[in-house]
Order: structure tokens, then C-alpha cells, then sequence
């Protein structure tokens, strides 16, 4: 009657003959990755590597750093700020009822250059306390607008600048309201036209893909409030540079963006008589405007800050690897040493 | 007999105290109970049995006293009852519509999956912060992201978490089915019939066969044992391996076929309590009451018995399994309780940011209030309808308002959420490597580490006291027979190796031959007189027949490889009464057969037959059992077994003086080896005595109302006037690696408390064995019966302790031994401060005879005082408070009951685990976690840092240079593997290192990995790190033609590159999965960044390769990494040179240590050949 039963003194169900292997074992497989013995590699900052690693810095960083400061040095740069000089001296509402008024805004700036500048020469006009990365400002565009023509009322995004009495603006948005509008042409002291080249100031990228090639500009500026420059409607967007350059907007609230380039040139001391049309607002909200034309090194336009920083980096790392090598010397410290080990400094502990 | 409201003690009292569910009421009932069921066959007529017969004798004279009764018993209220019909479900069901017996473990069906898991899933504050963040941004208003890249978070934590919830719900689902489709035999129409589980319904008669599982629970009608005896195993119980008698009533057992019962079952309502049931039957105009041993519970199996019979009483969710059914309830780790502080900390640097950027804000519009009007790149105005009116403007202070939302937008990830459910998978990846380590396998069991709650992994690194039961998990609980002390003679011999395959003592019966399972060592001596058999052995006989009969162990034939052989299985509750049977059985005492009427002995190759009269069991204020036999010659013998304080109260000390003084010396003798002492006594009943004994007897089994005190009244008034037979010394093996493990853990600075139900020799005695006290401890011993002793003894050893101190003598020399009565008087009240002052300065605080509670409350004299870490560790139902109660609760999932591992946090086969445990994965995790933690913390601040700056040059709009979806992705692709690899995978130390000094603990126990320093100090590196990131592009691009994208590109490479090469300075161990990841992060931030940037109506397009194709970008990247981590580089290498810790040392060790060893034991080589 008794029906055999399995030893039950383990609370697991193995087979009663245990000499029998076992099948089920719930023995762990073995594997490196399981026991957390996976072959390592265990860095340890030894004196030799944190000094080594600093000398490699400073070897690495001065060089840049020297590299950097003479690319700067070599940069040529006229910075000219006119926007003060080109409006009639007063109050700023003065200034404002200027720009809003319908006077001629004609305005001639003399420049000299300070050294040879080889070509080719970039025109910018920088502005400067211009937040063309306001958050109102950076989303009031519509991308598919611009690039496609189907998508020409896709201007959700675009208010309040999305329509004009009804129908849609192309170029929508506050950006392409906003562009810059202001004009500058350049002769030297013996009238000789600086012929500026404005085409290929754009990214290709942009002119190839995001602006479309049929999207022609439509009913653009023709609300109550101009807010800048006109378009012409029959050259389609993609060849629109100067609005390609002004719908990247910039990064910063001090910024330049490309005018043009000249392919000729200066010798130092050359005057280049510039006649501009002073026609942007920024005294509304007493942003500057300044002409800047530069020469470009390797590391762009001229800027110290970059040179300096490696510099001073370089040179941090030095005194660090001197300072460690000294202290490496003056005190050191057997690796691994048992006898550092806390339980056997203090005598308290066991 | 102290007064010892502290439940039982003494040598049976741990095995008593592990039947005790603790978290249901006493079930000191179930004993009293179930031993007045002998009366089913207890008094019988006295008949000569011929020796050898099975079976085929006249049972039980039924009595039909118990409609007497009914009025004393307790009534079931109605509206707390359920009534069954028997063998008529349709009636049952009737009035009420009970539960189907279907069960249903699964907690979705296809409908609500989706509105209860994300229901589910939102009790989490974590989530409710994304939806709240999530909403907020749907606001037209304070829309800063898209809205598909702003609920792109949340969307993919809640998807991933439903997945995974719904496939553990669909493997329930398929359990369910299984379980629900099982086959049962009910009756219908008077014919047995196969039903599925799930159609069964309450009323319904169930037939079930021996090693078929319960469907439901039951009351039992009858039994394929004439008495209605039915043994059943309740592994999936209670975990409890040994067989467990339930009985049917005699009312039911007499109606002739189960066809004809009918009745009136009226029962509790469903409950918890798997000991406790409470009912009535009226069968035939007779009401009969039910008790906890009349019903068998689903999940139970029949064993032993060939069929039984029951009526279903509660059926599918309401059977007592299920509603037991419940999770363990959850702790929180002590490092996330003290990150939720830090994050406390976090949101105030958020709420700070954000009201910088509001007020700023505030402050510029108003500055500007006159222009926005036209300014091009504000134009407040909009001209497009007919009145000119403001576009988006809300007026000053509702744009401040905002702005502040805004903030808390786009700073969200400052409150690293993200980080719980890291947390969640990093713990997740610790569990599988501790339940996977091989270190922590048991062979003999065949069981792993087991993980059952996954949130206290870090704590395990922490731990600075381990509490410990002793039986079972100290030692084996694996009780061996070691000494006996039989009338005063000791007989410890040399144990001989006498327990061969050949060897050892077998009986023939009917041609099989039967031999114990379990062989014991045997003294040659003693076996040598039993078998020369004269006079002078008559107190060996009738000792070897008090271990044999003396018990309630039922001997279960057991089929081996050979036909003619047979095992025998001794199957009780009590491992100590397990020992004594294979002792008695080596000896050639062996219990064959029981059944509730009489137990057959083969004694030294003659079967006699022992009517069992009566018994009564063990109970903690006794202390002692007593069983009444009638012996083949008709004398009737009471045979008394129990601890040694209470059994000399009881025995005639003047009959035999010299022995008592005798055996008294040897049981000093036996438990000052850590050897678990009983003794037996005995005496014979005359007619007179035995008729007196039997009307108290059966009035009080009779009794509803208090048989157990009535019972007890009786035992202790037979229980007197006992001569002495002797002692048995029981041997509870230590586990192997005790000492090993402790010395280990001490090593490490865990304080180890022993918390025992053993009395206070046997305490000391696994003490010393286990290496837990050494000779040189000054032991300090409380052991008192009043409030005001304790408090004189507790002030007396504060002062020894004091001067034990200051007089240089190490402290850790001091052992504290105290017993469960002074705990009574201490525990509670205000001794309980002294007392804590005491164990504190003690480096070994023995605790014995403590009840279940106790062991709680001295966890929590500890947790309440200090916030240093705890770990309880048991294997019994004893255990369960205290695994409760301590931040960590460990499981030994040994011999005794699953409820140990069922309440705890983890659980393993064996003590000595602990120390891989703790001191390698709790060291691990705890390293891992801690620095995962800070880590998190700064990689989203340095974002959120970055973020922050930048809008202090947007006019403070909130826009972002970083393409937004660059600010979705850099918590979930960006940065997120690396942590989490890391937090899983590296190493600080290997496993050897951290074994071979296990001192190595302390870092985690002085919390060196997570304190208020280092996150002070990431802090201020993160400030760092973000205004170098920030400030040199800013710097090197100022005045430049440079678009937000691109250089937006450049600050979310930059600072992802940072993050992660940050992260690979901090690792110590780079494995291949280590560099797959961090680097596999980059390359995958790159080509992110990458997809991005060639998305056309997106702004930023083509930025990125305008970007690389320009010299000052490689610079501003390479300038802002190494600047950024050089004061990092610099702090680590001077504390490390001037301050190094232990761990770094080890470190070095390791790496550069094996050089020198091997150097050194080269030279020692070479020094002999000289």
C-alpha cells in the first residue's frame, strides 16, 4: 500500500538514487561572462602614466596654440560700424523715424586697409545684439514651404507672419520678414569698382535641398509692417542667397553673416570707398551693425581666444607634470603596498 | 518552570517554533487539536494481537458523544459562514454563487492590459514626473519640443515596461490554463467523474489518489485508512517536506459509500490562515465539529494513502493558498533613500535654474517693453487680421510664468528619472550575476542563489550586523544520534564505521527485507549487550523502546534498485525525533509500521505490536510528550520524552538517586559539546491508575471548549513519579564553512549576532565550534527573572565592559550571552538603552531561548538606535519577523519550511555563502551603484548646465541649439548604455582580492562610494565640465557666421564625448563589453547626429558636415575634453598618491603585487641551491 515516496529531506526534487547523473542540474553553466571573469584590461594611474599624460597634452596643446595664435595674426579684418554714423545724430526715436521714413539712405564709409589681405576677401555684415536665436524667432519658418512647392501653405508655424490679407506669404515667418536688407558697394580711391561676388556665399547643401528650385517668392512683404529686404519673384528661392545665408539663423546675439566675397587683393594702405544703403532697422531695438571684410586661416576669422586657451592648457599640464614629477620624487609611494592598507596603518583595528 | 511568556524553549522548542506561522494567529491549536483525533482510534479494546499480523483489526469504538457537545461549541455566526450541502453543489451555490474553482494568477486580460498596466505602471512617482513634463509641453503655450519627441520618453519606458509585463502575464496566463485543466474525479450522479479544476464548484465530493495534487480545499469525508487517516505533503504549503496527518471524521467515515453522505457543512468564511479552520458538519442530525486537521488544502498532495474523499469547502482564489498568494512586501535600499535626498537636492537646482531664467526673462521683457512691438525678432504685433492685436503674448507676468514651465521643460533631465529605471536594470543585471555565480551553488541541494526582491542588491555592501539563526542555518539541522546516557552509564564510545552498505541493523518482514534510510554510528559496546540479552539490560530495552515509540513518526517503505530490499523512511516534524527513530533502528529497535491505533516494533528481529492508548504531544509549557502504550504482555507503559528542566521536575529522584545525579552530570556533559539533550523517563499504570487516566483522557478530547488546557491538565497529571531511563545526546552538525565564515565576516567588521531557541549551553557550545567565541572572550552572561536584576546585571557588565575598555584590553574580547527571559524584561523598556549600549561595545552577542518576536525586536533595538545596515538570516518560520524586520532578510533554503525564503530578500542553500555575498557581490553592487548614481547625476546636470548657459544668450527663451530631438535621445541612446554596462559589469576589485581581505567591506560600511562629499564634489566638476563645454565654442565662435545647429552639433558631441570619456576615467576594469559600450555610444551619437543633420526640413541640415570640414571644430572639441577633465584627472591622482584607499591599494596589488610575490619567491628558490 505505501506508494514509494522520494526522500524528502531536500526540499528538491531529485531522483532518489542520486548516483544516477543528474539531468536537471540547476548548476550555473559555467562561462567567464557569468562569474564576472571576462579577460580585463585594469588601468591604474601610475606616477609614470598621470606624468606622461600631462606632457603628452602640454607637447600636443602648445603647438596648436602657437599654430592658432599666428593663423589669428595673420587674419586681416576692417571692422566698420556704420549704423551710428549713417543716421542723423539725435534721440534713437530719431534715428527710428529715420529708418521708417522714406529719405534717402545713402551712406558712404571710407575704409583703409591696415595690411596686405589676399583674396579671397569675405564681406559680413555683423550684428550685434540681434537675437536671431529668440525662440519666437527661431521656429516662425516653415522648412517644407521653402523647400517644396506643394507645401506652400504649410505655415502653421509661421505666425504671425503666415498670410497677407488671406493669402500665403513665401518666404513665411518672422526669419525671411526680418532679412537683412542693407547694401553695400565698393570702389577704390580711384573709383575703380571692387566687383564683390555674391554667388556661392550660401551652403550648396542648402541651395540644393532645403530650398526648392520651383518655390518661387510670393505676396512677400506686402503686409502693413516691412519688416526687410524684398524678394524678387522670379528667381526662385534656391537661387535667393542672400535669403539662404539669412535663414540660417545665427547662433549667437552677436553674429556676421556673408555678403559677398572679393576675388581681388588690397595692399596695405589702400582706401576703399564704401557707398551703402542704409535701409536695416536695428535702432528699434538698439542692435549695432558693422562691415566686416576679413581674410580666413585654417581656423576662420580672427580670434585669439582659441590660441590662448591652448596655451594656457599647454601650459597648465606642464607645471602639473613638473609639480607631480616633484611630488613623486620628494614623496613616494610604493604601489600596492599592504602596508598602506587601513587595518594595517591604524593599530586600533584587527 | 519559569514563567516564560516567550512561548516555548528548551531542546524541541526550535522545531516547535517553526511550525508557527507568525504572520497568522498562534496555531498552538493545531497540536492540541490534532492529538485529540487519536481518539479515532485511541480507546479500543484491549485485545491481544497476534504478533506479526497486519492490518485487519477491529477499530475504534465510535462514539456518538460528539451531539452532546454541540452546545458548548464555539458558534459560527451566520453572516460569517458559509454553508455547503454535501455532495449538492447545486443547492450550495443557490442561495450564493460561489467562486468557480478556476484560479486566475494572471493579472491582464487582453481588455485591460492597457488601462491597468499604465495604471500600474503611473504609480511610480518617476513616471507621473515624464506625463506631468509630457502635458505640460502638449500646451500650446509652452510647446518647446515637437510633440511626438517630447512623449518619445515616456512612450518607450511605458512600452518597454508593458512589454515586460505582459509577457510575464501571458506566461501566468499559460500556468493558469494548465493548472485550471487539470483533471480531477468528482462525483456526479453517484459516478466518479473526470472534471476539469476549473468546473469543480463548492458542494461537490471530490476523490483523489495518493501523489495526486489537491484541487481545492477540503474537508475530508473518508480515507483509504479505515480510521480515516490521510497523510499529506505540503511542500507548496508551507514548504515543510514531512508528512502531515489529517483525519476524516468518524460520523462520515460510517455511511456506507460516499454516495450516501449528505449534510450540512457550515465553515468559516474564506480566510488566510492556512492553520485554522472553523466548522460544523451535521451529518445524520449529529453535529460534528471540523478542525484545521479535517481539511486538506489545494496545493497539498496525498501521500501514503491510497485514496481519500472530500467535499469541496472553498474553491479557485478563495482556497487558502491562493489568498496566500500574495508578494513579499517591498524595502527600499538605504542608497536610494539616500539618493532620494540628493534628488530632493537636484529639484531645488532646478527650481533655482528655472527661476534665474524667469525672473531674467521677466526682467528683459519689461527692459524692452517698448520695442517688442516691432522688433524683428519678437514683433509682438500681428498685422495678418483685421485688429491689430498681440501674437502670443500674455502679458508680463503671465510670460514670466510661463517662461518658468518652460524651463522646467527643457531642465527636466536635471531630475535624472531616467536613473530609477537604470537602477531598475542595473539591479536586474547584479541579480543575474549573484544567482549565476557558481560560488554560490549548493551541490547537495542542487539550488542557486535565489533573488527574490530586487531593490535592496546595494545594501548587501553595507551590512554592519548579521543576525543569525542558529538550527539550520548555522548548522545543518540534520539531527545525528551521538550519545546515550542509559541509567546513569554513559556510553561514548568510539563510534565505529558501522554503517556500510552491508552493515547495519535490518528486519525481515514477509520476505522483504527492510533497513532505515539513514545509517547512524553505533556503539559496539552497547550493541554487544543489547544482544547477550539479560536482565541487567532491561533499562537499554526499554530505553531503545522510548526512542522508538516515544514519538509521532511515521515509518514509510521506500522501493529500492532491489525488489527484495526495502528502505525505510522516518517521516515526522521534529528532526530530532527523526535521529532518535534511526538511533532506535540501528540498535535493532525498529519502527515499522504505524497506524493511529498501534505502532509495530521489530525488536532485535521479534515484530511486537504496541497499542498506541493514548499520547500527548509536545506543547512548550511542558516541554515534554508522553505516549501510553500497551505492550504485548498487557502491562500498559507510559513512556515520557522531553527537555531536561522540565523531565526532572517530573521524575522520582528519591527511586534512583545516584543515576539522576549521574545522568544530570552527563547531560552537562553532552551540551557542553553543543549536543542537543532529551530525556526519557517511564513508568507502568496499574488497571486503577490506567482507568482513572483514561476517563480524564477522554472527557478532555471530548471537551470543545479548552481540551488543549484540559489536556494538558491531564498529561501533567499523569506525567509524575517517572523513573528514569536515561539521555540521548543529539548531534546538530554544523554546516560546512561556518567558522570559516564568520572569522571572514569579522574580519570585515560585520558584528555577528547568533539569535537561538537552543538553551544557553548548548548556545555557547555552537559558539565556540562555530569560532564565533574564543577562549579569550570575556563572556558577560545575563540571565534573570525580574525587571531589577536585569537592570543590576545590565550595569554591572556596562561596567566591566568600561573597564574592559580603559584598561587598553581590546574590546572586541567581550562575548554577550543573554537568554529570552531577560530579553522579556529588557525589550520594551527602558533597559532596552543600556542593553544597546552593552551589545554595541561586545563583539559577540550570543541570544538564546528567544521566541520568534524577540528576534525582531532585537533587530530593531539595533535599526531604531543606529543606521548602520542589518541582515537577518534564517530558515524557519521563526525566522520570518526578523527577516522582515532587517533592511536585508536572507532565506536558507534548506531542510525546513519554504516561509523563510518566502518572506526573505534573497536566499541561498548555505551560511557560508554570506560571505561571497557580501563581501564580493554586496561590495560590487554596492560600488556599482553608488558610483552609478553620481554619475547619473552629472551626466544629466552637465546637459541640463549646457542647456542653461545657452539660454542666458537667447534672451532667455528657452531655445535650444541642441536639435531637440539631440535632447530626447541623449538620455536614451546617447549616454544611457555605458551606465548601465558599467553599473552592471565593472569591477573595482576581483573576487580574490576582496576574499583575501575581507577588510576591504568597510568601504562600503563607511559608505565610501555615496556621501554628501562626493556628491558635493561631482557637482562642482559637473559645474566645471559644463562651463568649459559651454564657454569654449562660445568663445572661439563669438562674432563668427556660425548657425545655432551647427554649433549645436558641436555642444552635443562635445559634451557626449565628455560624458563618456569621463565615464571610461572611472572604470576600473575594461572588459570587451566595457569598450563595445562606450565607444559603441559614441559611434552611435555620431551617426544619430549624423541622421539628423541629413533630414532637409529639419533646420540644422548638413550642419554637421559643414562643421567637420572646418578646422576650429576638431580644436573646441579636443580643447573642451581635456580641459574639462584635467582637474578631475589631477583631484584622483593626489588623493590616490597622498590618501589612497584601501581599495585602491588592493587594486595595485593586483595589478603590480604578483610581480613582487613572484619576485621574492624566486629569490627564495634560489637561496637553497647556493
Amino acid at each position: 500500500m505505501n506508494n514509494a515516496t522520494p526522500p524528502t529531506n531536500s526540499t528538491s526534487a531529485e531522483p532518489p538514487d542520486s548516483s544516477s547523473p543528474r539531468r536537471n542540474s540547476k548548476r550555473p553553466k559555467y562561462s567567464r561572462f557569468t562569474q564576472q571573469e571576462l579577460p580585463a584590461c585594469k588601468p591604474i594611474l601610475t606616477p609614470r602614466w598621470v606624468i606622461s599624460a600631462f606632457m603628452l597634452v602640454t607637447i600636443v596643446f602648445v603647438p596648436i596654440g602657437l599654430a592658432s595664435l599666428f593663423a589669428s595674426r595673420d587674419v586681416v579684418e576692417i571692422v566698420n560700424r556704420y549704423d551710428e554714423y549713417c543716421a542723423p545724430s539725435g534721440s534713437r526715436s530719431d534715428k527710428v523715424r529715420f529708418i521708417q521714413s522714406d529719405a534717402d539712405k545713402t551712406c558712404n564709409r571710407t575704409l583703409t586697409v591696415p595690411k596686405h589681405m589676399k583674396r579671397p576677401i569675405y564681406v559680413y555684415y555683423q550684428l550685434d545684439n540681434f537675437y536671431q536665436n529668440h525662440r519666437r524667432y527661431v521656429k516662425s519658418r516653415s522648412d517644407q514651404q521653402l523647400r517644396n512647392r506643394n507645401d506652400e501653405n504649410d505655415t502653421s508655424t509661421c505666425k504671425p507672419e503666415d498670410t497677407v490679407n488671406g493669402t500665403t506669404i513665401v518666404p513665411c515667418g518672422l526669419v525671411a520678414w526680418s532679412m537683412f536688407n542693407d547694401t553695400f558697394s565698393f570702389s577704390t580711391n580711384n573709383n575703380v569698382q571692387l566687383p564683390i561676388t555674391k554667388r556661392g556665399i550660401s551652403w550648396k547643401s542648402d541651395r540644393d535641398h532645403k530650398f526648392g528650385k520651383d518655390v518661387f517668392p510670393k505676396n512677400f512683404q506686402n503686409g502693413s509692417l516691412i519688416g526687410g529686404a524684398h524678394l524678387n519673384e522670379s528667381i526662385p528661392l534656391s537661387a535667393q542667397e542672400d535669403l539662404i545665408v539669412w535663414m540660417r539663423t545665427a547662433a549667437l546675439p552677436t553674429f556676421r553673416k556673408l555678403y559677398g566675397k572679393i576675388e581681388m587683393d588690397l595692399r596695405a594702405g589702400d582706401t576703399i570707398n564704401v557707398i551703402m544703403q542704409n535701409n536695416y532697422n536695428t535702432y528699434s531695438f538698439n542692435g549695432k551693425k558693422k562691415l566686416v571684410l576679413s581674410t580666413a586661416s585654417w581656423l576662420g576669422g580672427k580670434n585669439n581666444f582659441i590660441g590662448i586657451a591652448y596655451l594656457a592648457v599647454g601650459g597648465l599640464c606642464f607645471v602639473l607634470a613638473m609639480t607631480f614629477t616633484i611630488i613623486y620624487l620628494v614623496k613616494p609611494r610604493r604601489l600596492g603596498d599592504p602596508s598602506y592598507l587601513s587595518w594595517n596603518r591604524s593599530p586600533g583595528g584587527h | 518552570m519559569t514563567s516564560d511568556r516567550s512561548s516555548s524553549t528548551g531542546e524541541m522548542n526550535s522545531d516547535e517554533f517553526k511550525s508557527v506561522d507568525l504572520q497568522l494567529q498562534s496555531s498552538s491549536s493545531h497540536r492540541s487539536i490534532s492529538s485529540n483525533t487519536w481518539r479515532a482510534g485511541s480507546i479500543k479494546e484491549v485485545g491481544v494481537i497476534e504478533l506479526g499480523s497486519k492490518g485487519g483489526v477491529p477499530y475504534g469504538s465510535r462514539k456518538g458523544g460528539s451531539s452532546s457537545m454541540s452546545m458548548s461549541r464555539r458558534e459560527i455566526r451566520d453572516e460569517d459562514s458559509r454553508l455547503v450541502y454535501v455532495n449538492d453543489s447545486v443547492k450550495t451555490n443557490e442561495s450564493f454563487e460561489f467562486a468557480g474553482n478556476s484560479v486566475r494568477t494572471s493579472k491582464y486580460s487582453v481588455l485591460t492590459f492597457l488601462p491597468r498596466n499604465l495604471f500600474e505602471q503611473f504609480h511610480r512617482v518617476a513616471y507621473v514626473y515624464f506625463l506631468i513634463i509630457a502635458i505640460l509641453n502638449q500646451l500650446p503655450q509652452l510647446a518647446v519640443f515637437g510633440r511626438f519627441a517630447s512623449i518619445l520618453p515616456l512612450s518607450m519606458v511605458l512600452l518597454v515596461t508593458a512589454v515586460k509585463d505582459g509577457y510575464e502575464d501571458w506566461r501566468r496566463h499559460r500556468s493558469d490554463r494548465i493548472e485550471n485543466n487539470r483533471l480531477a474525479s468528482v462525483l456526479v450522479n453517484n459516478v466518479f467523474e473526470q472534471k476539469k479544476w476549473k468546473d469543480i464548484q463548492v458542494g461537490e465530493i471530490i476523490k483523489f489518489s495518493a501523489n495526486e495534487t489537491i484541487p481545492c480545499d477540503l474537508v475530508l469525508l473518508s480515507t483509504s485508512d479505515p480510521t480515516g487517516v490521510a497523510y499529506i505533503q505540503t511542500i507548496n504549503l508551507d514548504g515543510e517536506s514531512n508528512l502531515k496527518t489529517r483525519y476524516a471524521k468518524q460520523e462520515t467515515l460510517g455511511t456506507h459509500g460516499v454516495e450516501n453522505i449528505s449534510g450540512v457543512i457550515k465553515c468559516e468564511k474564506p480566510n488566510r490562515n492556512i492553520y485554522g479552520f472553523l466548522g460544523t458538519m451535521e451529518v445524520d442530525q449529529k453535529q460534528v465539529s471540523l478542525g484545521p486537521s479535517n481539511i486538506v488544502l489545494r496545493g497539498c498532495v496525498l501521500k501514503n494513502t491510497s485514496w481519500a474523499v472530500g467535499v469541496v469547502v472553498y474553491t479557485g482564489m478563495e482556497t487558502k493558498v491562493m489568498l496566500n498568494n500574495s508578494g513579499a512586501q517591498s524595502k527600499r535600499s538605504h542608497l536610494e533613500s539616500r539618493m532620494n535626498k540628493e534628488i530632493i537636492l537636484l529639484s531645488f537646482f532646478l527650481v533655482a535654474l528655472c527661476s534665474i531664467v524667469s525672473i531674467c526673462a521677466g526682467v528683459w521683457l519689461r527692459r524692452h517693453r517698448d520695442e517688442l512691438d516691432i522688433m524683428p525678432f519678437y514683433r509682438r504685433k500681428d498685422y495678418s487680421g483685421e485688429d491689430e492685436d498681440n501674437y502670443k503674448y500674455y502679458g508680463w507676468g503671465l510670460e514670466i510664468f510661463f517662461t518658468f514651465l518652460m524651463s522646467v521643460i527643457v531642465f527636466q533631465i536635471m531630475i535624472p528619472i531616467a536613473l530609477y529605471i537604470s537602477m531598475e536594470l542595473v539591479r536586474l543585471g547584479q541579480a543575474y550575476f549573484m544567482i549565476r555565480d557558481d560560488h554560490m551553488y549548493d551541490e547537495s541541494t542542487d539550488s542557486r542563489f535565489q533573488c527574490r526582491a530586487l531593490n535592496v542588491n546595494e545594501d548587501l555592501g553595507q551590512i554592519k550586523y548579521v543576525f543569525s539563526d542558529k538550527t539550520g542555518t548555522l548548522t545543518e539541522n540534520k539531527m545525528e544520534f551521538q550519545y546515550a546516557s542509559i541509567f546513569g552509564i554513559d556510553y561514548n564510545g568510539e563510534k565505529t564505521e558501522f554503517y556500510g552498505e552491508e552493515g547495519g541493523y535490518y528486519a525481515q518482514v514477509d520476505g522483504l527485507i527492510l533497513r532505515p534510510k539513514m545509517k547512524v554510528h553505533v556503539d559496539m559496546e552497547l550493541l554487544q549487550l543489547l544482544k547477550t540479552g539479560n536482565d541487567a539490560n532491561k533499562h537499554i530495552y526499554d530505553f531503545f523502546l522510548a526512542l522508538a515509540s516515544c514519538n509521532t513518526i511515521v515509518p514509510i517503505l521506500v522501493d529500492t534498485s532491489n525488489p527484495a530490499e526495502k528502505l525505510i523512511d522516518y517521516q515526522g516534524e521534529s528532526p530530532d525525533e527523526q535521529a532518535l527513530v534511526y538511533a532506535a533502528a540501528a540498535y535493532g529497535f525498529m519502527l515499522i509500521e504505524r497506524t493511529s491505533g498501534h505502532i509495530v516494533i521489530d525488536i532485535l528481529g521479534d515484530r511486537q505490536r504496541f497499542n498506541v492508548l493514548g499520547m500527548h504531544e509536545f506543547d512548550s509549557d511542558r516541554k515534554r510528550m508522553s505516549v501510553i502504550l500497551r505492550c504485548p504482555d498487557s502491562t500498559v507503559k507510559v513512556i515520557v520524552k522531553g527537555a531536561d528542566t522540565t523531565m526532572f521536575n517530573v521524575i522520582d529522584k528519591s527511586k534512583n538517586t545516584d543515576v539522576v545525579t549521574e545522568t544530570e552530570s552527563h547531560l552537562h556533559a553532552y551540551s557542553s559539546v553543543g549536543l542537543r539533550t532529551l530525556v526519557m523517563g517511564m513508568k507502568g499504570l496499574s488497571s486503577h491508575e490506567f482507568e482513572q487516566w483514561r476517563s480524564s483522557y477522554e472527557a478532555a478530547t471530548n471537551a470543545l471548549m479548552g481540551r488543549a488546557r484540559l489536556l494538558r491538565k491531564v498529561a501533567i497529571n499523569l506525567e509524575t513519579n517517572l523513573s528514569i531511563l536515561g539521555a540521548s545526546g543529539i548531534e546538530d552538525k554544523l554546516q560546512e564553512g561556518v567558522p570559516e565564515a564568520i572569522e571572514s565576516l569579522r574580519m570585515a567588521n560585520i558584528k555577528v549576532w547568533v539569535l537561538t531557541g537552543d538553551k544557553q549551553e548548548t548556545a555557547i557550545s555552537i559558539g565556540y565550534s562555530s569560532k564565533l567565541l574564543t577562549s579569550k572572550m570575556t563572556q558577560i552572561i545575563i540571565n534573570n527573572n525580574s525587571t531589577e536584576s536585569c537592570r543590576r546585571s545590565l550595569e554591572e557588565a556596562l561596567i566591566i565592559s568600561r573597564k574592559a575598555i580603559t584598561s587598553g584590553e581590546n574590546a572586541s574580547l567581550l562575548a554577550l550571552i543573554i537568554d529570552g527571559t531577560s530579553l522579556v524584561y529588557i525589550l520594551d523598556s527602558e533597559l532596552e538603552e543600556q542593553l544597546f549600549e552593552l551589545a554595541s561595545k561586545c563583539a559577540v552577542v550570543l541570544c538564546c531561548r528567544v521566541a520568534p518576536l524577540q528576534k525582531a525586536g532585537i533587530v530593531m533595538l539595533i535599526k531604531k538606535r543606529t543606521d548602520d545596515l542589518t541582515l537577518a538570516i534564517g530558515d524557519g518560520a521563526n525566522d520570518v519577523s526578523m527577516i522582515q524586520k532587517a533592511d536585508v532578510g536572507i532565506g536558507i533554503s534548506g531542510q525546513e519550511g519554504r516561509q523563510a525564503v518566502m518572506a526573505s530578500d534573497f536566499a541561498m542553500a548555505q551560511f557560508r555563502f554570506l560571505v561571497p555575498l557580501l563581501l564580493v557581490h554586496g561590495h560590487w553592487n554596492y560600488q556599482r551603484m553608488g558610483y552609478m548614481i553620481l554619475y547619473n547625476f552629472y551626466r544629466n546636470a552637465v546637459f541640463v548646465l549646457v542647456l542653461f548657459w545657452y539660454v542666458l544668450y537667447t534672451a532667455f527663451t528657452l531655445s535650444t541649439a541642441i536639435n531637440e530631438w539631440s535632447s530626447v535621445l541623449y538620455s536614451v541612446i546617447y549616454t544611457s548604455v555605458p551606465t548601465i554596462v558599467v553599473g552592471i559589469l565593472d569591477k573595482d576589485l576581483s573576487r580574490t582580492s576582496l576574499l583575501k581581505y575581507p577588510q576591504l567591506y568597510g568601504s562600503g560600511q563607511k559608505q565610501e562610494s555615496y556621501n554628501s562629499t562626493l556628491f558635493w564634489l561631482t557637482i562642482a566638476d559637473t559645474l566645471w565640465q559644463s562651463i568649459v563645454a559651454f564657454f569654449i565654442p562660445l568663445l572661439a565662435y563669438w562674432k563668427t557666421d556660425i548657425d545655432g545647429p551647427s554649433i549645436g552639433d558641436l555642444w552635443t558631441l562635445a559634451v557626449v564625448f565628455l560624458v563618456n570619456l569621463h565615464l571610461a576615467m572611472d572604470v576600473t576594469t575594461w572588459t570587451w563589453i566595457i569598450h563595445a559600450s562606450i565607444w559603441g555610444s559614441i559611434v552611435a551619437t555620431i551617426i544619430c547626429v549624423i541622421i539628423i543633420d541629413v533630414i532637409p526640413i529639419l533646420p540644422g541640415y548638413w550642419a554637421i558636415f559643414h562643421l567637420a570640414g572646418d578646422g576650429l571644430f576638431w580644436v573646441c572639441l579636443i580643447g573642451i575634453i581635456i580641459a574639462s577633465l584635467i582637474p578631475r584627472l589631477v583631484l584622483k591622482t593626489l588623493v590616490q598618491h597622498y590618501r589612497p584607499s584601501d581599495i585602491q591599494i588592493a587594486g595595485e596589488a593586483e595589478k603590480f603585487g604578483d610581480l613582487m610575490e613572484s619576485r621574492s619567491a624566486e629569490i627564495e628558490m634560489n637561496q637553497p641551491q647556493r
